[in-house]
């Protein structure tokens, strides 16, 4: 049985080659020996010792993923379905949605303007901050679901990509 | 001293303040919105009242709820933190008018400096340098070409700005109608104030600052000064004093600068001059602060005075009880800003709940936070929730501490720069002081996160691995025999 993990955008598949007498794990066919002390609560902290190397971690889970920190750095850990789900949902990058509530400061480009990925579409404000929406793809402007000063919450829909050839 | 004290602000701030009042036996007064009703601040204080407004930063702008709360409390005093109504003229000036002390300066003051062409012109009366300049008093046109004859780089910059809104750097005659006219927009859009001016620019500028107090008698002291050098967005992140890599002589140029300017305005309260120094040593007056500044407890460290003391004494009436001769700056203190962004997607803000919180431990540390564990981190407010500051007897043991605590604290559930604080800390430019307030994106590249070794990577994975549900059930409960098998791929 194996388990899938996103880290910094890749997928790793951790697997468990034995239990005793010591935690055997297995990530992308690699074998690691585990040992670990501490609180195994949801949340918390460990020591964790992977092949005679010992960290430190802290760990929350949430419904999106673990949060840790792990010898000293913090990390997001994904699980497989949440990969899955945010694929989905992001309608493999055709509909660009607000992460977070705020204000539209200006509309770059106009509808049936061809872009390029990276390309600054629109510019937005949110917690005093203008940020530059950018073409996740290359393709061309489809709608533009807010105008210039209109507020939207977090998910609202702001630009719909099209295919170039529509 | 005061009985009672409203701080109408929130977060941090709000409580660094409660905290000094508190110590003087002073009744203390928080303000709220909704949305931080289970906030820190509210509860440290001893008393809070509720403000009602339906966007959340409305309720910290309201002048007449403030006062209003004010009253009902029966506040001696009013501290207003920094941002929000701290460099308001007509707050303060309903505040003194409803008989409540405004822990400030007057609101004529506070407008002299919050006018960007007026305390210039002010700066320069009191002998303190400028860099040449020239002010929006026409049309575009002349303004560009009056702008053009300083010659480039320059900086455009709104009247009645600050935080960077409205601010660009144009290098060519051909982009500076353009950016005058942007420039205005965005100046009108923030401030409701239009007007903008055109600075020489200076390439790879330091920004050094002073910290001042005065007595509103015409007295005033410097407790030396601060670098601000390492910015994202024309936003501090990392503040020290002292400066690094200043000479003693022109330090103490710079200090009596800020002095002399404090003193022609008989500046009352603490406050803050701001200035661009140049690689060339020349100096330049940017603007100044009248209020605490985000970054003061760097000075409270190295000068063990607490400014918020001075600011309630002065206030009072009690005046200045240091003279410049007994002011001392003894060791090294660094300030890191711990931020809910995303530093590797250019900073963008980030919002969500703090599932955990831990803050350092170390002894030469200081940890101002105003968030508690659970509590959401919306987009209502500022990014910033807490700073850590650390002391050493030197700047590199002030570094080491503050790497230190830094790995020490545990923030986990929203996206925040504390590694990447430790980055810039353990960058060899910043330990060699070559600081510059292009620093983070000329060092972008070795500032990104360093790639994990495999062995790291496997500890984050079964890290994360282990408080997975179904993986630790597997790991822990599966019973024997099945347990001693292993090997369940199927």
């Amino acid at each position: 049985m194996a388990f899938k993990f996103k880290l910094n955008g890749q997928e790793h598949v951790l697997g468990i080659k034995a239990r005793r007498p010591e935690l055997v794990a297995t990530i992308d066919d690699k074998s690691y020996q585990v040992a670990e002390a501490g609180d195994l609560g949801d949340g918390g902290s460990l020591i964790l010792n992977v092949d005679g190397q010992a960290y430190g971690v802290w760990r929350v889970a949430t419904e999106h993923g673990i949060h840790l920190k792990v010898g000293g750095r913090s990390f997001f850990v994904e699980h497989e379905d949440e990969i899955t789900a945010a694929q989905l949902d992001s309608g493999a990058g055709d509909i660009v949605r607000a992460d977070m509530p705020g204000v539209v400061v200006s509309v770059i480009a106009a509808p049936a303007t061809p872009v390029t990925a990276g390309q600054a579409v629109m510019v937005i404000e949110s917690m005093k901050m203008q940020i530059t929406i950018a073409a996740p793809r290359d393709g061309q402007i489809g709608e533009i679901h807010v105008s210039q000063n209109d507020t939207f919450d977090k998910g609202d829909d702001l630009i719909t990509m099209r295919p170039l050839e529509d | 001293m005061f009985s009672s004290l409203l701080i109408a602000n929130r977060g941090e701030i709000a409580c660094r303040v409660m905290r000094t009042a508190q110590r003087l036996g002073i009744r203390t007064i928080a303000v709220f919105h909704h949305e931080d009703r289970a906030a820190p601040h509210v509860a440290l204080a001893d008393e809070a009242v509720e403000l009602i407004a339906e966007v959340p930063t409305a309720a910290y702008l309201d002048i007449e709820q403030l006062v209003a709360a004010a009253r009902a409390t029966g506040a001696e005093a009013l501290h207003p933190g920094y941002g929000f109504l701290a460099e308001n003229a007509g707050f303060a000036d309903a505040v003194e008018k409803a008989g409540v002390v405004f822990v400030g300066p007057s609101a004529d003051v506070i407008e002299l400096m919050g006018d960007k062409i007026k305390s210039r012109e002010f700066a320069a009366e009191a002998g303190v340098p400028l860099a040449p300049s020239v002010t929006q008093t026409g049309d575009t046109d002349s303004f560009v070409a009056a702008a053009a004859e300083i010659g480039f780089p320059l900086l455009i910059k709104a009247a009645a700005g600050g935080g960077g809104k409205g601010m660009s750097i144009v290098r060519s005659v051909d982009q500076l109608a353009d950016a005058a006219v942007t420039a205005a927009s965005e100046a009108e859009r923030y401030f409701a104030d239009g007007r903008i001016y055109a600075e020489r620019y200076i390439e790879q500028p330091r920004h050094i600052e002073v910290q001042v107090l005065g007595d509103g008698q015409g007295k005033a002291v410097h407790l030396f000064e601060r670098e601000c050098s390492v910015q994202r967005r024309f936003q501090k992140i990392i503040e020290e004093s002292p400066a690094t890599n200043l000479d003693t002589e022109l330090r103490d140029r710079i200090c009596a600068a800020a002095v002399a300017l404090s003193a022609r305005a008989k500046y009352r309260n603490a406050g803050t001059v701001e200035f661009v120094l140049a690689p060339d040593g020349e100096f330049y007056f940017l603007e100044m602060n009248t209020r605490l500044q985000v970054e003061h407890p760097v000075t409270e460290m190295v000068t063990g005075i607490d400014l918020v003391e001075e600011q309630l004494l002065i206030a009072a009436g009690a005046g200045l009880r240091v003279d410049q001769n007994e002011i001392t700056q003894t060791g090294h203190a660094i300030e890191c800003r711990i931020c809910c962004e995303e530093p590797d997607k250019d900073f963008r803000p980030a919002t969500g709940a703090v599932r955990m919180l831990q803050e350092p431990s170390s002894e030469n540390s200081r940890f101002d936070c105003g968030v508690r564990q659970g509590q959401t981190i919306s987009a209502s407010f500022d990014s910033m929730i807490a700073k850590l500051i650390c002391f050493g007897d030197t700047r590199d043991q002030a570094i080491e501490e503050s790497l230190e605590a830094l790995g020490e604290l545990v923030l986990l559930g929203v996206a925040n720069n504390a590694d990447y604080l430790s980055q810039v800390l353990a960058h060899p430019a910043f330990a060699a002081g070559e600081l510059h307030t292009g620093f983070v994106v000329d060092h972008a590249d070795s500032l990104a996160p360093a790639p994990l070794a495999d062995l790291d990577k496997a500890a984050v994975l079964i890290a994360a691995a282990l408080g997975d549900e179904q993986f630790s059930r597997l790991v822990y409960e599966t019973p024997e025999p099945y347990a001693s098998i292993g090997h369940w791929r199927n």
